[in-house]
């Protein structure tokens, strides 16, 4: 029997936490979030402010701060997890960058799901040719895979912070409308749509009030694990070259530094990559659980 | 079968209306973001122009033309495998393709088969030993591989086994300093087989290995869930029960019967890896320097190189179309219960 995951918040994150497995995922999350939080409002107010130290304040070292006489150090007490060529610490800049990638996954998947789960009821509920153009956009962007079509839009939109998420939400939008479509049409022949429409609700209404909230369910799970998933995509642009422009750190472009330093400095490339591995995997094992309560492979 | 006929028409027509649309984006896009002819000329022929060469390309072009004109000559352009010309190499974008084609289909193919095979397995053992400590392990194995960035499994193997170990080739598609084999089929591999060049072919297997393990190791967790899911599905269908209580020996029953049948929705996770495999190519051939299309894509995009980048996008969108509608039809095939519609 499948459960509203989301009408009983509480009820679901008691049946997460008993999972010892989702239950880290959930924690390194929250940590994550709020660690990007609290950095993110730093960086703001700093850059605001012209007092750009201020996104530095809490970090043990200048993420930016060149010191070649410190290059290529080994972890140690002074640098936890070593420096880089430049002698920028790693730990630092790892850190620095974490609201980045945050940000860009939330407003990335976010953005996905009202513009997919717009499309994709509007073309389950009235279907026909509104089905049919709909449907047929969402499979031409769904035949390319996602980071092919990616470079493409990067070369026409050009690399950079905001650049790249807009490349990630034309990229990303049409599996949400893929989703919300499968499910309104699930919904759309029960008694209480049908008695809504009687009752001469005006369509707006019904689906907002009644469609919306019963096709949400799924399209959240998945997306618990689609965080994971941008922030993945998101490194590998990095990685490229051309999802910030720097001297911003971002993971993917920290792993791409610490290229040139293997295999003798391998902490310059495997620690960011470790990190984004760790961010990653919480969604997974997260999503994994919500996925197991809604199709009912978890007793209450 | 008149209905199977009727199927493939109106799926290879469907197909045709995707394929009419997704230009149709691309050349939108293309418009919006460069709305004047000039700036239409540079994206294709590259920064890096003289102003009368800029004048002959929206001549040849004919980006002074409406709109409408524009976009049949596009779709024309598409359909006859006109990509323009490369700005890298100054060579048609399709010949370029078709020197590094072959490397990302042995690599991608290669990587594809060595994951369905890992994943085949490993979900059989998760699903016929489900919620035990085996099971948990596999899970907690494919969910780590699946969270890993693809470029950092490639550099841990290469750092592991190429660098520690000295075991296998760090970058490359060849020794160089072997020559190449004559080109008889155009595809390298196959060419140092038929005139028996063994070391040439050896050494291009050598360096196939690293960089078909990392693909194979980050998509390999797909399979593996679906496949684990699909037997436990199966073992609990009565026809299972019935050969167990038959007193069929239980690990063949499993293996056998079980796995048999839970192994039909893997064609369908096998295109959906191939495609995933494409997309990962690209970063992994850029790590281990391996020249296909995907290391080729890169470079291409630091230089701007639009025609390049659009001709790989179509091409691997019509490749995926069609691996699509092959797998559905085999899906059919193997299991006729399935109704085409």
């Amino acid at each position: 029997m499948s459960v509203a995951v989301f009408e009983n918040p509480k009820l679901t994150l008691k049946v997460l936490l008993r999972n010892p497995l989702s239950a880290i995922g959930l924690i390194i999350i929250a940590l994550f979030l709020a660690w990007s939080l609290i950095e993110g409002s730093l960086q703001i107010i700093g850059s605001l402010t012209r007092h750009p130290s201020l996104g530095w304040i809490l970090l043990p070292h200048n993420p930016m701060a060149v010191n070649l006489a410190a290059g290529n150090e080994p972890p140690s007490l002074k640098y936890l997890l070593g420096t880089n060529a430049e002698g920028q610490d790693i730990l630092s800049r790892i850190l620095y960058a974490a609201p980045i990638d945050a940000s860009v996954s939330i407003i990335t998947v976010l953005s996905a799901i009202i513009i997919g789960g717009f499309l994709g009821i509007l073309a389950g509920y009235y279907g026909g040719w509104i089905d049919e153009i709909i449907s047929r956009i969402t499979d031409a962007f769904l035949s390319i895979p996602g980071l092919i079509l990616l470079l493409a839009l990067t070369i026409l939109i050009g690399s950079g912070y905001f650049q790249s998420m807009t490349a990630l939400i034309i990229v990303w939008w049409p599996i949400y409308a893929r989703l919300s479509r499968a499910q309104t049409l699930s919904i759309k022949g029960r008694y209480f749509i049908d008695s809504a429409k009687l009752s001469g609700l005006s369509d707006f209404w019904i689906l907002m009030r009644h469609v919306f909230p019963n096709t949400i369910d799924p399209v959240l799970a998945y997306a618990t694990l689609d965080f994971g998933n941008v922030i993945l995509t998101y490194a590998t642009l990095g990685f490229l070259g051309i999802g910030i422009k720097p001297p911003t750190p971002e993971w993917g472009e920290m792993v791409s530094a610490g290229l040139n330093e293997l295999p003798a400095y391998w902490w310059t490339a495997i620690f960011p990559g470790l990190v984004i591995t760790i961010i990653a995997l919480s969604f997974a094992l997260v999503g994994d659980g919500l996925q197991d309560i809604l199709t009912g492979r978890v007793n209450y | 079968m008149p209905s199977m006929a009727v199927y493939i028409t109106r799926r290879i027509i469907n197909m045709f209306i995707t394929l009419l649309l997704l230009i149709a984006i691309v050349f939108t896009l293309i418009h919006v973001l460069a709305p004047s002819p000039y700036a239409l000329a540079r994206i294709w022929v590259g920064a890096r122009v003289t102003p009368q060469a800029l004048q002959a390309v929206i001549k040849a072009y004919g980006l002074d033309k409406p709109l409408y004109i524009q976009f049949i000559n596009y779709v024309a352009d598409v359909f006859t495998g006109n990509f323009g010309i490369d700005t890298m190499f100054k060579r048609p974008v399709l010949q370029v393709m078709a020197t590094y084609l072959p490397y990302t289909l042995q690599l991608v193919l290669t990587g594809t088969v060595i994951a369905l095979i890992i994943g085949v397995f490993t979900g059989a053992v998760a699903g016929a030993k489900k919620d035990t400590g085996t099971d948990y392990a596999i899970r907690v194995i494919y969910l780590v591989t699946w969270s890993m960035p693809p470029f950092l499994v490639a550099i841990l193997l290469q750092l592991l086994i190429a660098y520690y170990l000295g075991l296998l080739p760090a970058t490359g598609v060849v020794n160089p300093l072997y020559t190449a084999p004559k080109p008889i089929t155009g595809w390298p591999l196959l060419d140092a087989a038929i005139e028996h060049d063994w070391p040439y072919f050896i050494s291009m297997i050598r360096h196939l290995i690293l960089p078909a393990t990392s693909l194979a190791l980050v998509s390999f967790g797909l399979t593996t869930r679906l496949m684990r899911n699909t037997m436990i599905d199966v073992i609990n269908k009565d026809y299972i029960r019935t050969a167990i209580m038959k007193g069929l020996p239980e690990r063949s029953v499993i293996y056998k019967h079980a796995m048999r049948n839970a192994l039909i929705p893997i064609i369908t996770i096998a295109v959906l890896a191939f495609a995933t495999s494409i997309a990962g190519a690209v970063v992994i051939e850029d790590i281990f320097q391996y020249h296909g299309m995907g290391w080729f894509t890169t470079q291409a995009l630091f230089n701007l190189d639009y025609p390049t980048i659009l001709g790989f996008t179509f091409i691997v969108g019509i490749s995926i179309m069609v691996a699509n509608l092959v797998a559905d039809l085999l899906y059919a095939v193997i299991d006729p219960r399935i109704r085409l519609e």
